[in-house]
């Protein structure tokens, strides 16, 4: 009972005076942050500190944290040369939710009946930090100050663009590179990729994040996409090995470095490549895309046969003059033409390929002539204007002035004719002069009319022949037939004057006399009209005549004197005529 | 002096038969001028009037291919050459300016292989054309016409023989030289040949746009019109190959 009583006022002994002190001091009550920036995987102790005890103490919701540990409350309390100082703490540890600026509100308590506040606090929450709360390491220290960069010259090219990637290693003063050695090349897939290589590496000035640098650009790239749409660009990683300043210092006051290895790496990049426009694309495009110029050329255009000429497709500019198919030549037939010879002349800089390439033609003629190498076409996309674009070879024509010309062809009427390279000539002739012109339409003698007519009619001439021949023998047979056709001949030969005239008396006499008399002078060759009738008879008697006939021959001549005197009938004329017609047929039996 | 008249008749005759003519005359020895100062575009537009005026003639047609191949232009060259051979087969500046012409096209053809029967036959039906099979046919038709008259007409028994005999061969070959007649006139409606004309056009297997392309022909190409359909011909090369291209791209050459 005694220990209890002693101990109760020796605590009454040391407290009085401390509270008396504390009437006096000011009333604190206020909010300690242990930062206020971090990471969002770090956390964050969030102290409420007052130097009076107080009651009911409210915190704040703390909105956008999340409450890890607390409220747990401290107190302490000391004398030092009769001065009290007392806090009591309320601690929380919190853990961002977010990124972003939050604010922790007030939070308050009642202190000897009055109400305090705190006043609110800012914090920003970053992107989450590789090691959280914890000091700066080496590691920590060569992070910020190496950066691994890679620059693309261009976002959104076209297909078949160049685009160029350039790695560039920053570092800042504070350290120092020593040796890097990239530990993986990355590949560039679906880019068709040509490295611009450099014989060493040098350090330059620059800037990074607003804050002087120096760097070294590491690699350099071309790219050419190959496909549209988004694609990705490896990382570079790279090992780094550098010296990091310390907080060590030696024995004469030198900082110490320390050697760290780090490896860094470029971050992914992509692209976005834009397929070449479907509107305006040339059927013949090939895939060219670039600023280009076409051209084909031919080494001579006069050559005798058997020489040679170069004959030359090419493409020349800055573009993907790897990527692409040269037009092809289309050459006459017969020319002999040998495999292309294929040849480049290219630069790759940082902005793309650049220079020319060709495909080289060796043409051997064999013949004389005109050969023309008609144009071809080359389409290209042109991604400064976004427009295709063609180009076309003018025409050449290769003159073969000397040597063998070409076979004939055969003639289209005569098919079968052998083709054979019989060197007939070697001249080209020139135009006819004779214009033997004709009329246009034609149609053929075959299967006319006329050919019909002269094919079939000699073939009526056998039946006609066979006809005739057939008469002419009946005839031969019927003798009596024969003699009055006979006589009928030579009256109609004699008579056919004195026959016109019948009836018309003078006339037919004189006619018939006359005819008489020719007959006579036809067959005795002796001209009779002077002679007597006497001298007539005595004439044809001589010829061995019959009487009778040559009586009838004087008294046809009698009527004929007779009848100028006298008047004649018809009758009697006709019955004269048959008389004369009778007595000219016997008389030619004797004659 | 009573002569005058007359001749003066007939010289009147001479000069107004060709009175239309004798102007294509000037005009073809104006292109001849014309040609042979090197224009050969007006040679040309000369040479056309002429066509135009409904005449033509193997010359002509030569000197136009002449003309075009000069201003080097291959598939009318082409075109006319191979029309003066229609007109004229035999002629050997035709076929030698033809084949410089044929230097430059682009297409090489090889031609089927015919065989020896075939060819024998063709190198037959061809030794003539078809009104000189024709007239030839008259001929022999008349000898045997001859040759029978002689058999009836002749008396003694051998000469009868030999009559009948010279006839029947006259009628056999008169009948043969007909038939050869006919046969190389139905070749010759049958032969459509025709010219490419247009720079480069696809052949295609059938006869719409849509088709599938079968081969590609090139300007002055001869092909052989087999069939058409609307704007379509049905074409078939040397070497057997058929296939369908528009019409606008070729020119038949028997287009007289």
């Amino acid at each position: 009972m005694r220990i209890r009583g002693w101990t109760i006022l020796l605590f009454l002994a040391f407290s009085a005076p401390a509270l008396l002190g504390q009437e006096e001091a000011e009333v604190t009550f206020e909010l300690k942050l242990s930062k206020e920036r971090l990471g969002v995987n770090e956390r964050l102790r969030a102290d409420f500190v007052m130097n009076k005890d107080g009651d009911n103490f409210v915190p704040p919701d703390f909105e956008g944290f999340r409450v890890l540990m607390g409220p747990s409350q401290s107190i302490s309390s000391s004398w030092i040369n009769g001065v009290r100082s007392y806090s009591k703490t309320y601690s929380y540890v919190l853990a961002p939710e977010a990124k972003g600026r939050f604010t922790i509100g007030q939070g308050t308590i009642v202190i000897s009946g009055e109400v305090y506040k705190t006043i609110p606090r800012e914090v920003t929450v970053t992107e989450a930090v590789d090691n959280p709360n914890g000091a700066p390491s080496v590691d920590e220290i060569a992070d910020e100050n190496l950066h691994l960069v890679a620059e693309v010259s261009k976002t959104n090219p076209y297909m078949n663009e160049p685009v160029s990637v350039v790695y560039k290693l920053y570092f800042s003063s504070t350290v120092g590179v020593s040796n890097f050695r990239p530990l993986d090349n990355p590949k560039y897939n679906n880019f068709w990729s040509q490295e611009i290589p450099f014989s060493k590496y040098s350090i330059e000035n620059g800037t990074y994040g607003g804050q002087p640098y120096r760097y070294v650009v590491l690699k350099r790239v071309v790219l050419y996409p190959q496909k549209s749409g988004e694609l990705a660009i490896e990382p570079l990683a790279l090992e780094v090995s550098l010296e990091v300043p310390t907080e060590k210092r030696n024995f004469f006051g030198e900082r110490i470095y320390a050697t760290a290895n780090k490896t860094v790496s470029a971050g992914r990049r992509t692209l976005q490549v834009r397929p070449l426009p479907e509107t305006g694309k040339p059927a013949d495009f090939s895939g060219a895309v670039g600023d280009l110029d076409f051209k084909v050329t031919t080494s001579k255009t006069s050559l005798k046969a058997t020489e040679s000429l170069q004959a030359t497709v090419s493409v020349s500019g800055s573009g993907n003059l790897k990527l692409f198919q040269l037009p092809k030549l289309t050459l006459p037939s017969s020319l002999e033409v040998y495999e292309p010879e294929f040849k480049e002349d290219i630069r790759t800089t940082i902005s793309g390929m650049q220079g020319s390439v060709s495909e080289e033609y060796t043409i051997v003629p064999g013949f004389q002539g005109k050969y023309p190498i008609p144009p071809i076409n080359f389409s290209f996309f042109n991604p400064r204007t976004g427009t295709y674009e063609r180009m076309r070879s003018g025409e050449i024509t290769i003159e073969v002035t000397e040597g063998p010309t070409a076979a004939p062809a055969s003639t289209p009427a005569a098919p079968g004719a052998v083709k054979s390279p019989v060197i007939s000539g070697n001249q080209f002739y020139f135009i006819k002069l004779r214009p033997e012109l004709s009329s246009k339409t034609w149609s053929p003698f075959f299967g006319s009319r006329a050919h019909m007519i002269w094919l079939l009619a000699p073939l009526l001439l056998i039946p006609l022949f066979v006809v005739f021949r057939k008469k002419r023998e009946e005839r031969q047979r019927d003798v009596v037939g024969n003699k009055v056709k006979r006589a009928n001949r030579l009256a109609r030969r004699y008579l056919s004057r004195a026959r016109k005239l019948l009836g018309q008396k003078d006339a037919f006499y004189v006619a018939l006399e006359r005819a008489l008399h020719n007959y006579l002078k036809a067959k005795l060759k002796i001209e009779t009209s002077e002679f007597s009738k006497d001298k007539i008879r005595e004439l044809l008697t001589e010829r061995g005549v019959a009487p009778d006939t040559v009586g009838a021959f004087t008294r046809l001549l009698e009527n004929c004197e007779m009848a100028r005197y006298s008047p004649f009938s018809r009758v009697q004329m006709q019955q004269d005529y048959d008389k004369a017609s009778e007595v000219i047929t016997e008389l030619d039996k004797s004659l | 002096m009573r002569q005058t008249p007359r001749t003066l008749f007939l010289l009147l005759m001479l000069l107004a038969a060709p009175m239309g003519w004798s102007q294509a005359d000037s005009l073809f020895h104006k292109a001849a001028k014309a040609y042979n100062e090197g224009a050969y575009q007006e040679a040309a537009g000369y040479y056309e009037a002429i066509l135009e005026d409904n005449r033509h003639s193997a010359a002509l047609y030569y000197n136009l291919g002449n003309a075009y191949y000069k201003m080097g232009e291959i598939a009318p060259s082409i075109y006319y050459y191979e029309k003066a051979l229609l007109l004229d087969p035999a002629d050997p500046e035709i076929r030698n300016n033809l084949s410089f012409a044929q230097n430059m096209t682009l297409d090489a053809i090889q031609p089927l292989p015919q065989t020896e029967i075939n060819r024998a036959y063709e190198s037959l039906l061809y030794q003539f054309g078809i009104d000189q099979w024709a007239y030839l046919g008259i001929v022999f038709m008349i000898l045997f016409v001859l040759g029978s008259l002689a058999f009836y007409q002749l008396a003694s028994p051998n000469k009868k023989r030999i009559a009948l005999l010279a006839g029947l061969l006259f009628l056999l070959l008169a009948i043969t030289s007909t038939a050869l007649a006919y046969l190389q006139y139905r070749a010759y409606l049958r032969d459509q040949p025709a010219i490419v004309f247009a720079g480069e056009v696809a052949v295609r297997a059938e006869p719409n746009r849509g088709a599938e392309t079968a081969f590609q022909l090139h300007e002055g190409t001869k092909v052989q019109v087999r069939d058409s359909l609307a704007d379509w011909r049905k074409i078939e090369l040397e070497d057997g190959q058929t296939g369908w291209m528009p019409a606008e791209a070729l020119r038949l050459l028997k287009d007289f």
